[in-house]
Formats: structure tokens, C-alpha cells, sequence
């Protein structure tokens, strides 16, 4: 109960949670197209890419205002990202590797003019790194509000062009031949999934962004077939998660905050991928023995119903070897049998004999007149 | 040697430890994983760590190998759920893996030298002075030693199966029903990229490791077409990217990696552009000459396809091919120009025939289709 | 003589290509096709694999970019018709995954109508819904487009395309695939557009079925082989031009006038 009230009272805290649960709420909603659209490791490329973008907004302007790094890291990855789709149109190099070679040269570059710039007089350049890795602690109200404001931007044009931007997941093609300039809204949806990773940068850091935009939206889908439900699970996953990492992060000592985020987003996903109703794997497996169980009680009354027929009495007993060997699903009869016993259809002679019970005959003829569609019995 | 020297040594052993593993990745379509695995091979080596307190022990490659097996078996498991595409799957693993390594760092092993900036950046301005003494002799920086260690283990695996190799990174399937698992070959591989990046981790950082894993092979993909040459010349830019790093860091005085990872891209971009035959300098000189060759041959084949119809009157006038070819005044003059200097066509007014030369060429490219 | 085509007569068509041609790295992938087609015809496009069928349509659509050549609908280019023109890609073409129901997917047909930004109401929901009961789906305007058989998805597909009430249908391979009720609610779909004096023209897989469904043909292999009514042209020789080799099976095919 501590950790809630810390929120409201803990002037640091309240500061790093909403910033968190904003990056949560942001990224995860832009990730669930991304995730439609396969992008899931375009985001991770795009936020290696903005580094350099961000030393050499602070070489230009000596400024370290958010806005300007921000705005520098935007234009880096937009960049990035414009380059991969450039080098995969036109050489014959693959996807994958495009991501990987802008990922790694641009960040790479960006080292070395960040390094450069440690190196300069100046000791401004100090904190460009809490770019790098994320210092969610180190947020500061400015911070928050920045993202405030771009974020609602971004989440508004997202809503504004929503049947566009459904449109140009599930069909662009089709999209294009009702008039709707497809490469333009696609350009425009991959500005704000950059502007979306950049301003988290901030809080989980380069490594863990892809993470952020995923992960939500991953754990959404298996939750909803809507789109606006998803985006709108995604969202909230991704508040959790950020809030979640901050008040455990500031309660436990020695845990970074990023990290922590991403932790709790990769639990919810993996507890989404287990427990969602419908898609869940849990749910799944329950379902599929459901239906086996179903599909050896119908099988083996059918067997003792046929067996029987041959005999005056349908309810002539016969053993339980006899099942088995006529069984063509796998296991053996007795387990089936049993079950059948507690369903009032089949009765225990002795031992090894079993037979049905009238309850059994007829539950087994409507088996037989929906399968086959007339009685077997004469 | 000196340490300039030394530590060009190491950066060359580096790229082409990389080189190898990469080009196959790069064939394969998973250059990303060499992204994933080098971030989550810290969970591993945090533990053995743990276990050995030795930061350079065995133990910690072994660490690392399980990692990265760990994450491409993760990732295998959740794309069989058929719950989540394997980008997707990717992108949530090894994040994850690498936050249960940070925080497995910061908890317990706040106070020593493993520290997240090295992982991911590495130095190595400072590897000539972590020496690698064996029985009181000095044998060389402790990362040479490693890394060639590395190296020898990569060169081998491949030397060995390279048959296999290069069958599964072609045709998978006929690889499997050949006998030879491409599974356990893939798994073995990733492996591979799993003991280069954490060898490489100290010296240079992970994402140094993605850049020559990636860069030099697909520079060099776009360089030839045979799997033995692009090793070779993947090694070659590599090693050129190491040295050529070097000296840039050194004129800024800068991080090596970023550098030795700049002017691999820088190379990378290089051959984008000036690759022969397939770099797009050369493509655009080709398009440039074809437009005219493909301009006669349009031209035939639209006298061809329009001769003795009725409409032949409309359709084989000049005007008609700016109109409907879309073609500009200059264009189709010098079409129908060389097209008359090579006798493929006659032109009478604006009325335009085909010769028999130029009937011969419309039928010879209409059966090229 | 005037040297332009009569305008006049390019009028009549529903459809006018003329000389399209489609490069793809300096091969030709389409070379030269003229195709015209009148109002309320059903025509179908056959041709080998590679053809280049699909890309005829794509081009015509402005999907993919043509190196020459000009499309008329109804007399006028084809980017001030949009409205007048539906598409029905090929099943394969999305990801049925995608989280969303069959009377969404449907409402997709009329978000050109819409324009920027407007979202769907309930006038769009009751067309939608009329769209789907004209291919018998309407009980499934819930469901899960991921729950779907072949054949619901292709109705789905062509809901989508008929809730445009458009004057010209551009289909691929609609019959791929599908049960053979569906396949019937389909040819029915198809001769009731003509009723209408629609124009369809369908990329079509299956040689057998052609003479049957259809009023006109066209053979395609990278050039038109040959086009106009199935009587005139549906014939042995032009298939053998069309795809080569594979004699037995293609005079099996041709029409009885030829034997």
C-alpha cells in the first residue's frame, strides 16, 4: 500500500512514473501497426539510428534542451529508416541486413562523435549518454512535459487517421485504388513511430526501445480481435509496465529502472501468451484435450454399442481387451471406460467386462445418426 | 610491439572472426540475430562470472554460448506458438534477456568491473594493457589472445562443414532430407555468433560486433556471386574497416569501435554505389544505354505486333508513339532515328515500316519472353 | 487522315489500354498489351504462370508503374475514375490474421466514399451489411476474419469490392481455392453484375471453366496473344500460342467449332 501512496507523495517518483507511463502508453500504441506491420525490429534499428542524430544536434546548437535532442534524434532515425527501405528497394540486399548495417554504422558513428565530444573543453556534453541507456531516474519534470506534449500529438494524429492508417496495415494496395495516397500516409505513420521511440529513449535506453514498442502490443493481440481494443490493451500495458518499473525500481535497491520496465512488459507477455482466453496456450490445450476427451467417449461407446449388436441384448457386456484392440484412438479403453461409467452410459460387469447402460444405447444411436446419418441397428 | 600496432592486431582478428559467422547470417536472412545474441549473451556471462569471479575465464565463453542458444531457442518456442511472428519474437527476447543481465549486475555486482558501458561499447584503446601472462610470459594483450582463440574455433567449425553449410544456407530443405539437420547446424552457428560476440564484448562492445558481422558480408554479396569469394573479400573489407578505423579514431580521437563501425559502413556505402555490375553507378550507365536499345526493340515489336491491322494506319505513325508510348519528342526521334540507321525500319512521312531486319528482331524478342 | 485515335469510339469502351507496357530491370514484363473491352462483359485473362496477368491489372490500377501506354475507363484516365473502378486482389495478398471482423473489412470498400478522417456510421454499416448479404455472409458479420474458410474470404473480398457499386470490377483469381458452392455463388455474383450492364474482368486460373463462365477472353503471355469473344478466339491455336508446348491438354480445351 506504501508503494501507491509513494506515488502521489514522492515528488521524484510521481515525476519518473507518469514520464514512464507516458513512454508506456505512447510506444505501445504505435507498436501495435508496427507489430501489424512487421516492424518489430525496425524499431530497434531506428533507435540505434538516432544516436548520432542527437550529438550533432548538440554540436550544432551547444544546446542540451530535450527539444532540440529530440528533434535531432527524429530526424537520425527518420534518416535510418528512410535508408533501409532505399538500400532494400534498390540493391539486392535483404531487409534484415539493411537493419543491421544502419543500426550499427550509425550508431557506431554516433559514438564517435559522442566520444569526440567528451573530449572537447566544453563540460557541457555531460548526460548525452542518459540517451544511450535510459536513465528514467534521472527524468526531471521538464523532461515529462516534453513528452507530454509530443506524445499527445503523436496519439492524436494516430486517432485522427485511423481508418488510414488500418487501411495501409491490412491493404495498402487496395487502399491506393479508392485514392488514398499510400506512400505519403506511410511516411507520415513512420515519423510518429520515430518520434514515438525517440522521446522514450529517455527511459528504457537504445537496447530495451524495441522491447517497449512491442511487447505491449504483442501481449494485446492475444487479448482482442478489434484493432482500436488492441491498441488501446497495448496502451495500457505499456502504462503498467512503465509505472510498475518505477514505483518496483524506487522501492528495491540496486534495480534499474529500464530494466525493470521491460521485465514487467515481457511478464505480461508472457502471461498473455498462456492465459488469454481464446488464443492462450493454456486455454488452447484445455480445449484440444476437451476435445480428444470427447472424441474417445463417443469412440469407445460406439465400439461397445457395435460389439453388442451382434448379441440380443444391447447391453451385452464385453471385456475391456476387446475395446482396446477394436480402438483406433490411441490410450487404452479402460481410462474412457471409467469416465463413461461416471457419465451414467456404461456399467462395471466384473472385472474386465463393461456394458452399456440404456442411457448408454441411446446416447451411443444418436452418436451413430449424426455420424453416419441412419442407425446402425437393424 | 607497440600498443598502435597491437591494437590494430586485435581489431583486424576481431573482423574477421566476425566476418565468417556473418556471412552466413547475412545469407541466411538473420543478420538481426547477431544483434539479439550479442545483447543477450550478458545474462550468461554475468553468471559464470558469478560462478568463477574471473573475468577471464573459459567459463565465461561457455556462459555466453549458453545464452545465445537460450535466445534463439526462446525465440523458436514463442514463433511456434503461432501467437507471434519470429520478428516480433526477436524483438521481445533478447531486451529481456539483457534486462536480467543489467539487473543481475546491479544488484549483485554493483562494485565490479562489469560494467554495462563496456559491454556495449568496449575499448580498445585500453586492451594493449591487460596482458595475457601464461607461466610468467608475456604471450600478448589478453583480447588478441582470445580473440584468436575465437578466430581458430570460427575457421575451424567452418573449414570442417562447409559442405553443410553451404547447403542448408541455400536449400534448407534439401539439406534436411540429405540427413544433415539443419537445426543442429543452425543452432551451432548461432553458437559461433555467440562465443565471437562475447570474445569481442571486452575489446569492442556489442554493437561493433553487429557491424562487422553484417556490413563487410553484404558489401561483399553485392561484390560477387559465389560463397568462397564473398568469405574472402567479407574477411578483406573487414580487416580493411579495422585498420582504417583505427587511424580515423585516432585523428579524432575518438571511440575505435564507432570509428572501425563508421568506415565499414562508409565501405559499405562505397560499394552500393561503385560496385561493378551490380553497383548503382554501373545500373544506372547500363539503364542509360539499354533505354535506347529497348526503345528500337519497342518500337519493332509495336510495328510488329500493329502491322496489317487496321488500325496499323493510326498506330504506326510518329506521333502516335509520343502519345501512347508516353514517349518525348527528343526520345522518339532518336529511337526512330537509330532504329533507321540500323535498317530496322523505313519511314515514309510520318508513317513508319518495318524492314525485315526489323521484323527478324521483333520476332527474335518476342520469343525471349 | 487524322492521326489521333476517334475519340469518339474510345467512348464505347468500358475499358481502353492501349500499349501498355510493363519493365521490370529492363525485362519486359508487359509489352505493348491493347486491350478493349465494352460495357457488361464478363471477360476472362488467361495465360501461363509469370505471365504477367496480375500485373496487367496492378498496372491498369496504377499500382505498379507502366514504362508506356494509357488506360481509359468509360472514356476518361483511369485516376479520375476511382470511383467507377473496384479491385479484388488476390486472397493471398493480406494477412488474415490482421484483428479485425468480416463487416470491418467490408466497410474498407467504402472509405473512399468517406474521404480523409470521417469514420464509418451506422448509414455505412447498413450498406455494408446489404454488400454481405449479396454473397450470403451477413451471419458472419462478426466474426473473426482469421476464422474464416477460403471461400468466406473471398466473399469477404468481393462484399468489399460490391459495396462500391462501382461500373468496372478488376478481380485475381477470385476462384482460387474456393469450395464449389462458393464458386457458384461467385459466376452467379458475376452474371448478375452483367445483368446490371457491369464490366468484369477476372484473372482466371482454370482453362476448363472459361467457355462456361464467360463472355470474352483474352490470352496473355507477356504480349496478348489474342482477344474478343470466346467463340472467336478461344481456340486451339491461340492457346498453343499462348502456352507453348502441352498440346493434349490444351486441344482438349479448345472450343467444339475448331474440331
Amino acid at each position: 500500500m506504501e508503494w501507491f501512496t509513494d506515488i502521489f507523495l514522492d515528488y521524484t517518483l510521481r515525476t519518473v512514473a507518469l514520464g514512464s507511463a507516458l513512454l508506456g502508453i505512447t510506444a505501445g500504441s504505435l507498436g501495435g501497426f508496427a507489430l501489424l506491420r512487421r516492424q518489430s525490429l525496425l524499431g530497434d534499428a531506428i533507435s540505434h539510428a538516432a544516436l548520432p542524430g542527437i550529438a550533432i544536434a548538440f554540436l550544432l546548437t551547444g544546446s542540451k534542451a530535450p527539444l532540440v535532442l529530440i528533434l535531432g534524434a527524429a530526424l537520425a532515425g527518420w534518416l535510418g529508416a528512410a535508408l533501409i527501405a532505399s538500400v532494400t528497394l534498390r540493391t539486392r540486399i535483404k531487409y534484415d541486413s539493411a537493419l543491421g548495417i544502419m543500426l550499427s554504422v550509425f550508431f557506431g558513428f554516433g559514438l564517435v562523435l559522442l566520444t569526440y565530444i567528451q573530449k572537447q573543453p566544453d563540460a557541457n556534453q555531460a548526460g548525452l549518454e542518459s540517451f544511450l541507456f535510459g536513465q528514467a531516474a534521472a527524468l526531471i519534470q521538464r523532461d515529462v512535459m516534453v513528452i507530454l506534449s509530443i506524445g499527445t500529438v503523436i496519439i492524436f494524429l494516430m486517432v485522427l487517421l485511423w481508418k488510414e492508417f488500418k487501411m495501409l496495415s491490412f491493404d495498402p494496395d487496395f487502399g491506393a485504388t479508392l485514392g488514398f495516397p499510400i506512400r505519403k500516409l506511410d511516411h507520415i505513420l513512420t515519423a510518429l513511430f520515430v518520434i514515438a521511440i525517440v522521446i522514450g529513449l529517455q527511459t528504457v535506453g537504445v537496447v530495451l526501445m524495441s522491447a517497449m514498442i512491442i511487447a505491449p502490443a504483442a501481449a494485446a493481440r492475444q487479448w482482442t480481435d478489434r484493432l482500436g481494443h488492441m491498441i488501446l490493451a497495448a496502451a495500457l500495458f505499456g502504462a503498467i509496465s512503465g509505472v510498475g518499473g518505477a514505483v518496483t525500481s524506487s522501492r528495491v535497491g540496486n534495480l534499474p529502472t529500464g530494466p525493470t520496465i521491460v521485465l514487467i512488459v515481457s511478464a505480461i507477455v508472457v502471461i498473455s501468451l498462456l492465459f488469454a482466453p481464446n488464443r492462450g496456450i493454456v486455454f488452447r490445450k484445455v480445449r484440444e484435450w476437451k476435445a480428444g476427451k470427447n472424441l474417445r467417449v463417443d469412440a469407445v461407446l460406439v465400439d461397445l454399442f457395435t460389439l453388442a449388436s451382434q448379441h440380443t441384448s444391447k447391453e451385452y457386456p464385453h471385456s475391456e481387451r476387446v475395446l482396446d484392440v477394436m480402438s483406433t484412438i490411441s490410450g487404452p479403453a479402460r481410462r474412457t471406460l471409467h469416465l463413461l461409467e461416471t457419465l451414467g452410459l456404461a456399467r462395471q460387469i466384473d472385472q474386465n467386462n463393461w456394458s452399456l447402460t440404456p442411457e448408454g444405447v441411446e446416447r451411443a444411436q444418436t452418436v451413430i445418426r449424426n455420424q453416419f446419418g441412419g442407425s446402425l441397428s437393424t | 610491439m607497440s600498443p598502435s600496432v597491437e591494437i590494430q592486431l586485435i581489431a583486424v582478428v576481431v573482423a574477421v572472426a566476425c566476418a565468417l559467422p556473418g556471412a552466413f547470417l547475412v545469407l541466411q536472412r538473420m543478420a538481426m540475430m547477431s544483434d539479439a545474441i550479442s545483447h543477450a549473451i550478458l545474462p550468461g556471462i554475468v553468471l559464470a562470472f558469478f560462478i568463477t569471479h574471473d573475468l577471464g575465464s573459459p567459463l565465461m565463453i561457455l556462459g555466453a554460448a549458453a545464452s545465445g542458444v537460450l535466445t534463439v531457442a526462446l525465440v523458436e518456442l514463442l514463433r511456434k506458438t503461432g501467437l507471434l511472428a519470429e520478428d516480433a519474437a526477436i524483438g521481445i527476447v533478447f531486451p529481456a534477456l539483457f534486462s536480467v543481465g543489467v539487473v543481475l549486475i546491479a544488484r549483485y555486482a554493483g562494485d565490479v568491473h562489469l560494467d554495462i558501458d563496456a559491454v556495449l561499447l568496449g575499448e580498445l584503446a585500453f586492451a594493449p594493457f591487460d596482458r595475457f601472462i601464461l607461466s610468467g610470459v608475456d604471450v600478448g594483450p589478453r583480447a588478441l589472445v582470445i580473440m584468436s582463440a575465437v578466430l581458430v574455433v570460427d575457421l575451424v567449425f567452418i573449414v570442417v562443414f562447409f559442405k553443410e553449410l553451404k547447403l542448408t544456407t541455400f536449400d534448407a530443405a534439401l539439406a534436411g532430407s540429405l540427413g544433415f539437420a539443419p537445426v543442429l547446424l543452425h543452432y551451432v552457428l548461432m553458437g559461433l555468433v555467440s562465443v565471437t560476440a562475447v570474445g569481442a564484448f571486452d575489446a569492442v562492445g556489442s554493437i561493433l560486433v553487429v557491424a562487422l558481422m553484417v556490413a563487410p558480408p553484404a558489401s561483399a554479396y553485392l561484390l560477387t556471386d559465389r560463397l568462397k569469394p564473398m568469405i574472402y573479400i567479407s574477411c578483406g573489407i573487414g580487416a580493411l574497416s579495422a585498420i582504417g578505423g583505427y587511424w580515423f579514431a585516432r585523428y579524432l580521437d575518438a571511440s575505435i569501435a564507432g570509428a572501425m563501425a563508421t568506415v565499414a559502413g562508409a565501405a559499405f556505402v562505397l560499394v552500393v554505389f561503385l560496385a561493378p555490375h551490380r553497383g548503382l553507378w554501373s545500373l544506372a550507365r547500363r539503364r542509360a544505354s539499354q533505354k535506347l536499345l529497348f526503345g528500337r526493340k519497342m518500337l519493332v515489336i509495336h510495328l510488329y505486333n500493329h502491322e496489317g491491322l487496321p488500325e496499323a494506319d493510326l498506330e504506326c505513325r510518329v506521333e502516335h508513339l509520343e502519345d501512347h508510348l508516353r514517349w518525348d519528342h527528343q526520345f522518339a526521334n532518336r529511337a526512330v532515328k537509330s532504329s533507321i540507321a540500323r535498317s530496322l525500319i523505313l519511314r515514309e512521312g510520318s508513317l513508319l515500316m518495318l524492314t525485315d531486319e526489323g521484323r527478324m528482331l521483333a520476332r527474335e524478342a518476342l520469343v525471349e519472353f | 487522315m487524322d492521326s489521333r485515335p476517334n475519340l469518339n469510339k474510345r467512348m464505347d469502351h468500358a475499358i481502353d489500354v492501349r500499349d501498355l507496357t510493363v519493365a521490370y530491370r529492363e525485362k519486359p514484363v508487359l509489352w505493348d498489351v491493347d486491350l478493349q473491352v465494352p460495357a457488361g462483359v464478363l471477360l476472362a485473362i488467361v495465360g501461363p504462370n509469370g505471365a504477367g496477368k496480375t500485373t496487367l491489372i496492378k498496372s491498369i490500377l496504377g499500382l505498379i508503374k507502366s514504362a508506356a501506354g494509357s488506360v481509359l475507363i468509360h472514356g476518361r484516365p483511369y485516376s479520375e475514375q476511382r470511383s467507377s473502378v473496384a479491385y479484388v486482389p488476390q486472397r493471398g495478398s493480406v494477412d488474415w490474421d490482421f484483428p479485425t471482423n468480416v463487416l470491418d473489412v467490408v466497410t474498407m470498400g467504402l472509405y473512399g466514399k468517406l474521404g480523409w478522417i470521417r469514420r464509418p456510421g451506422k448509414a455505412e454499416r447498413v450498406e455494408a451489411l446489404k454488400a454481405l448479404a449479396q454473397v450470403g455472409m451477413e451471419e458472419f458479420a462478426d466474426r473473426q476474419i482469421s476464422q474464416l474458410s477460403g471461400g468466406q474470404q473471398q466473399r469477404v473480398f468481393l462484399a468489399r469490392a460490391l459495396v462500391q457499386d462501382a461500373r468496372v470490377y478488376f478481380m485475381d483469381e477470385p476462384f482460387q481455392g474456393v469450395d464449389a458452392t462458393t464458386e457458384r455463388a461467385i459466376v452467379d455474383l458475376l452474371r448478375s453484375l452483367r445483368e446490371k450492364g457491369r464490366t468484369v474482368v477476372v484473372v482466371h486460373h482454370d482453362l476448363q471453366t472459361v467457355p462456361e463462365y464467360f463472355d470474352r477472353v483474352m490470352l496473355l503471355n507477356v504480349r496478348r496473344i489474342a482477344s474478343g469473344t470466346v467463340p472467336e478466339v478461344f481456340n486451339e491455336e491461340n492457346l498453343r500460342a499462348t502456352y507453348g508446348g502441352r498440346v493434349a491438354f490444351v486441344s482438349a480445351l479448345a472450343t467444339p467449332d475448331d474440331h
